[in-house]
């Protein structure tokens, strides 16, 4: 599936690379067999100028919508080790989430209440993107395997790590760089992770 | 989840021709799968980065020269 490609093609695209293509279906489409790729995802419109609070909550909603992916998949397979893994993650994208509203709270000093936050500000950039659910029922015909399973949620991961690294990049708040910087470290390691399982189950 | 940025596209056949027009050496394939997919079969002349290193050795590719990756 073209997923990762995708993905790597919007990761080089916002480290300055002029000129990039994603092949449409992959190796699959290339020798002639059906192509497939994942079904689309919400679409926004970055302006490149967002406020950093503006940028937490993005991330934030991005986080969710990975947890919830994740928090679904153990349904989905039986394969205890990927269910491991997989609890991992979810874990760690939820204390991503618990330090984005930390900063956002320093940034806003008003808001106190977790539940507020996500009801009031963070369910409008929910809003025509993706839930988990959306995707995974969008994406069924692709979860059949544990390695497309594992390519999916590689192509999520490195969505997240692109996301992190632009906006470390662009922050001028030293706090919020390396909030961004850490939590792409995080990304990256899972990357790794689902890297290596993808391999060890090959 | 979102999608942050519209990414060009070529399918099976754009590919084929551009890699026709298009001299060796001022264009990159790039294979960003794990190293067991590439092993079982890749398009001639492609260039492994699997997607969890490619943060990490994005010195290996000239930001200039133009990417088709898969």
């Amino acid at each position: 599936m073209g997923g990762r490609s995708r993905a790597a093609a919007q990761f080089l695209s916002g480290q300055g690379f002029e000129e990039i293509y994603n092949l449409k279906g992959g190796i699959a489409a290339w020798q002639g067999l059906q192509a497939f790729g994942p079904a689309e995802m919400g679409m926004i419109t970055l302006r490149g100028n967002e406020t950093p609070q503006e940028v937490i909550v993005l991330a934030y909603s991005m986080e969710q919508g990975l947890a919830d992916f994740y928090s679904r998949v153990p349904a989905m397979t039986h394969d205890s080790e990927v269910k491991k893994i997989i609890g991992k993650l979810v874990q760690i994208e939820e204390k991503h989430k618990d330090k984005l509203f930390a900063l956002y709270q320093t940034l806003e000093p008003g808001t106190t209440e977790r539940i507020l936050f996500e009801e009031k500000i963070v369910s409008g950039v929910m809003e025509g993107g993706f839930t988990g659910e959306e995707f995974l029922e969008k994406n069924k015909s692709l979860l059949d395997t544990v390695q497309n399973l594992l390519s999916l949620a590689m192509m999520l991961e490195a969505q997240a790590l692109d996301l992190y690294t632009r906006y470390a990049q662009k922050a001028e708040d030293i706090q919020i760089r390396s909030l961004f910087h850490d939590i792409a470290e995080d990304e990256k390691g899972h990357l790794a992770a689902l890297g290596a399982l993808m391999d060890a189950r090959a | 989840m979102q999608f942050l940025t519209p990414v060009a596209s070529m399918d099976a056949e754009e590919a084929r021709a551009y890699i026709k027009e298009h001299k060796e050496g001022t264009y990159t394939l790039l294979d960003v799968r794990q190293p067991s997919e590439y092993e079982k079969g890749r398009i001639p002349g492609s260039k492994l980065i699997p997607l969890p290193e490619l943060a990490g050795r994005l010195k290996e590719l000239d930001p200039r020269t133009p990417v088709i990756a898969y």
